[in-house]
């Protein structure tokens, strides 16, 4: 347990920034407890030799240790009347709680501490992805590892084009959160993936519900959040190097992380980078004529430190080329038609290529990032980051190749978004620990000729507290947080931004609470209740065009209201050895959902007629149940199974609706219910951590609750695809290094299937058998 | 002050990565080029006939909608050749995509279809590989009635022969009332 919440502790990444010549006012606190019952521990002796330092716990099994220094192993020796002698060699950043459980004599492995004031969600439903689904499948894409979560998904143009579903709610609906910073591109497009390479990442989670609080109005339905492994603790060279391949689509891809801290300093180094290439995927039957994908990224990371003051630096690059399948490219109704009625693709080229030709979408996406951390006293600490993002996507269509525009995109997006944080955080002061915070926000979104949503400059405010209580052993634990944020848009519809005629703005409150009650150490329930917002985008206000992947004619709404999210859930953990069941209930009620409403009527245009949807709001309700479970039956065999359930529907606005269904309507493109189930055998007692090999299926049901009118009508039939997972790591010699190698099947019975939530389903079946394997070796360590 | 150097640093070296980037942008492809077919002109030449009809949507999809002319021909007339037109006139000055068209007749087909108005249409051009193209037509009139013509652009058809469905993709899909009279 304590090795467990030091290792997750450790992965935020300041508490890796090599730190500064040394500060001696940091204070440890801790809390003791009888391993197996979980009582506190009074009168137990506390002594940190190195420091000549010593504490008796109290009533409460608490004590506290000041003016410890920085950055220095300590040996913290505990003994108790009752107990064995218990020793922990521990490493502190800064003012730090932990817990202590007296077991048999345990002399544990000397871990680094920290604790964060504001921690990730710890009232709210988070699930991390584990180290084998990361392992398998971060070559591919971030969707693809994210939709291994139950009650995650993904909305899909083809395999390349991922984007996240979290219950139900995607794209400006939830926030992606990189390295401590929101991404920001041009989310709202349902084909537009999000810009983030999975290689960076050491450790990656979905925040589920509104998270408004604390990712911002981003956040109405949670948030994905990943945070790099730390920077390199010890002097020297570290870091690793690892390559995969596909069978489908003869995919490569490369990446590799060198991590360097210089001797005698506290100045900590990393380069990242990954390369990818794949290319046309296969079904069963044929090949996707131009599903061909190129990716290269690059990031720069660096930490040092001076005293009081930590300082972090993150330079990165994302590079990436989506061929989009031929076949899906259409011109108007009667095409889809053609396309929807044919059992194969029309017009494609069936044949493996590595090349990608029109329509393809180019986009890149650079960060800068700096932060400065000062620990103000054994309590206090205050940070800035200042952050920069420019995004620029261009989609290159089919066109006559002679002519202008030959070498040109028919659409590009250019986006640079400026953020400043400050914030000031602090340890628990009688029992409470938590922080406060501003934010500022400043966009410029450039869209040229044609592009759908005119131009905009955003600027915005945020105001945001959060607060928690603790205290030890009282089973009770409370959350609370209250947030503020201000947007104001100003738009052209005329397309010079020197010529702005619309202007919007919108402001509200988030707020969320949450309760956990810890009924035994490894058993807890949880309530959680969150109040998020989002203001209405600029493609729901101002849009006008035709959607032709959806052979749709959509307008905006001017007068659009924000969304407001009331989110309830309730979760119950159980953690026991190798037993790991977590189950959570929610029910979300959104005000003034905003959705594409379909018109009864066609809008004549020189391709023809479309069928009109123009954006409305009413209120919504999506609820459902997402769990999964480990279950232990035999020495190295576990069963797995993972669930998702949902039901999203709306609530007619008016009485001009066909008041069918009692007053209610299904959401289009809601998830299918989906279980997954399989068998895992391993050896040793962490997941990578030895020999693994997991068989699991995975059924989709056929999707049966959908909107009485529109065109996404017919649900592909239920399926099931069944995956492997296998690995091993090799431990090379005593210098750190080791080698793990991987096996990853992927629809293993080659069906052929289709997905409701792929925007390729009217075309073309879903990616036949895929064998990945991968090697990743890691040195230094 | 030691502290003031390591606030600057970074700093600095954000703001040169920020000039690399706008600097990087802008000699790139930074003006998008997207083709809107906005008019389609009909052109009927004939004995004594000089006549052009247009369908029109200058403000593209949506907004205010296509302003359609009504084809009017003379009953029971032949030898009355069509040429047919595309236009960009969002642009200006007007982009004459027939050009381009011409140019790549092997990758494109029209189809003329009339329902209900008595007239029949024939082929009067070949693409570079001899397949029917249709850019220019010979109309011939019947009996006074009246009904419509249907025209479609088809781009990259893989099916020439095959005018029903020719494959590819619909680059426009205009209809003409038409009367004979």
């Amino acid at each position: 347990m304590l090795n467990s919440k030091a290792a997750m502790l450790g992965f935020c990444l300041s508490c890796a920034l090599g730190l500064s010549a040394q500060d001696c006012h940091i204070a440890l606190r801790g809390h003791i407890v009888e391993a197996g019952t979980g009582e506190p521990l009074a009168y137990a002796s506390v002594s940190v030799p190195e420091a000549e330092k010593g504490a008796i716990s109290d009533e409460k099994g608490y004590f506290v240790v000041a003016d410890l220094c920085e950055n220095t192993p300590y040996t913290v020796e505990i003994s108790h009347v009752e107990c064995d002698h218990f020793t922990q060699v521990v490493r502190l950043k800064e003012n730090t709680e932990m817990d202590f459980r007296l077991i048999h004599n345990a002399v544990l492995k000397e871990v680094v501490i920290r604790e964060k004031a504001i921690a990730p969600a710890p009232a709210q439903p988070e699930q991390q992805v584990d180290e084998i689904d990361l392992a398998a499948s971060r070559g591919i894409n971030l969707g693809e590892t994210l939709r291994r979560l139950p009650g995650v998904t993904t909305l899909n143009t083809g395999l390349t084009i991922s984007k996240p579903v979290i219950q139900g709610l995607h794209s400006n609906r939830i926030a992606i959160v990189a390295n401590g910073l929101t991404l920001e591109g041009q989310q709202w497009g349902s084909e537009h993936a999000p810009e983030i390479d999975p290689f960076s990442a050491g450790k990656i989670s979905v925040v589920k519900g509104a998270a408004g609080v604390r990712y911002g109005t981003g956040a109405l339905a949670g948030a994905v959040v990943l945070e790099p492994a730390p920077l390199r603790e010890e002097d020297g060279m570290g870091g690793w190097v690892a390559m995969g391949g596909f069978s489908n689509g003869l995919g490569l891809v490369a990446s590799g992380a060198l991590d360097w801290h210089l001797p005698s300093s506290t100045a900590a180094f990393r380069l990242q980078g990954t390369a990818k290439k794949s290319g046309n995927l296969r079904t069963p039957d044929y090949y996707l004529g131009n599903t061909g994908a190129a990716e290269f990224d690059l990031s720069a990371m660096a930490g040092w430190g001076k005293e009081r003051w930590t300082h972090e630096a993150v330079l990165s690059t994302f590079n990436q080329r989506l061929g989009i399948l031929r076949a899906s490219h259409i011109g108007n109704l009667t095409d889809l038609q053609l396309a929807i009625d044919s059992p194969v693709p029309l017009n494609n080229d069936d044949a493996f290529t590595y090349g990608i030709e029109r329509p393809y979408q180019q986009v890149g996406h650079m960060t800068a990032k700096y932060k400065v951390t000062q620990r103000l006293s054994d309590k206090w600490k205050w940070s800035g980051q200042y952050a920069f993002q420019f995004n620029h996507r261009r989609e290159y269509d089919v066109v006559r190749s002679s002519g202008t525009a030959a070498d040109k995109p028919q659409l590009s997006f250019r986006l640079w978004t400026n953020t400043i944080d400050l914030s000031a955080e602090h340890m628990p002061i009688g029992h409470w620990q938590g922080g406060a915070g501003i934010q500022g926000i400043q966009q410029t979104n450039f869209v040229g000729l044609g592009g759908l949503i005119p131009d905009y400059r955003t600027a915005g405010a945020s105001l945001w507290a959060m607060e928690r209580w603790r205290r030890f052993p009282n089973p009770w634990e409370f959350e609370f947080g209250v947030r503020y944020d201000y947007r104001r848009t100003s738009a052209t519809t005329s397309g010079s931004l020197s010529n702005i005629d619309t202007l919007v703005h919108f402001g509200s409150i988030s707020a969320t609470a949450g309760v956990i009650y810890h009924f035994r150490k490894y058993l807890s329930a949880t309530l959680n209740s969150g109040y998020a917002w989002r203001p209405p985008h600029v493609n729901e206000l101002f849009a006008r065009g035709v959607h032709h992947g959806a052979g749709t004619y959509e307008q905006g709404r001017p007068d659009l209201s924000p969304e407001k999210a009331l989110n309830t859930s309730l979760s119950i953990s159980l953690q026991k050895e190798r037993l790991d069941v977590m189950l959570t209930l929610y029910h979300n009620r959104i005000r003034d959902f905003i959705y594409l409403d379909p018109q009864n009527t066609f809008i004549l245009t020189v391709r023809g007629a479309f069928p009109a949807y123009f954006y409305a709001q009413s209120d919504a309700v999506l609820q459902g149940l997402d769990g999964n479970a480990s279950l232990p039956f035999a020495k190295n065999w576990s069963l797995e199974a993972r669930i998702s359930l949902l039901r999203g529907y709306r609530l007619l606005a008016d009485s001009l609706e066909t008041p069918a269904n009692d007053g209610q309507d299904w959401l289009p493109l809601m998830p299918v219910d989906r279980i997954q189930y399989g068998l895992k055998w391993s050896l040793g007692g962490q997941a990578n951590d030895g020999t693994f090999v997991r068989l699991m299926a995975a059924t989709a049901l056929r999707q049966t609750r959908i909107p009485d009118e529109g065109l996404l009508k017919d649900a592909p039939p239920a399926f099931t695809t069944i995956g492997l997972d296998a690995g091993h790591t090799f431990r090379l010699g005593t210098s750190g290094r080791s080698l793990e190698i991987g096996l990853s099947v992927q629809n293993l019975g080659n069906i052929r299937y289709r997905e409701y939530l792929n925007f390729f389903r009217f075309y073309a079946d879903e990616p036949g058998l895929n064998v990945g394997l991968r090697a990743k070796m890691a040195f230094g360590g | 002050m030691i502290r003031t150097t390591f606030f600057i640093r970074p700093v600095a070296l954000a703001m040169l990565f920020t000039s690399l980037t706008f600097q990087a942008c802008k000699d790139d492809d930074t003006t998008t080029e997207q083709e809107n077919i906005t008019t389609v002109e009909v052109h009927l030449t004939g004995p004594g006939m000089d006549m052009k009809f247009y369908w029109r949507d200058l403000d593209g999809p949506g907004g205010t909608a296509p302003v359609i002319d009504e084809i009017t021909l003379p009953a029971m007339t032949d030898n009355i050749m069509c040429h047919l037109h595309v236009y960009d006139e969002s642009k200006t000055p007007t982009d004459n995509i027939t050009e381009e068209i011409e140019a790549e007749n092997v990758d494109h087909l029209f189809v003329l279809t009339p329902t209900g108005a008595d007239v029949s249409i024939a082929s009067d051009d070949t693409d570079d590989n001899g397949a029917p193209f249709n850019l220019e037509t010979l109309w011939t009139t019947g009996s006074a009635s009246t009904g419509t013509l249907n025209i479609k652009l088809h781009h990259e058809p893989t099916d020439k022969a095959n005018t029903a469905s020719p494959g590819g993709e619909t680059d426009f899909d205009v209809t003409f009332p038409v009367k004979i009279q």
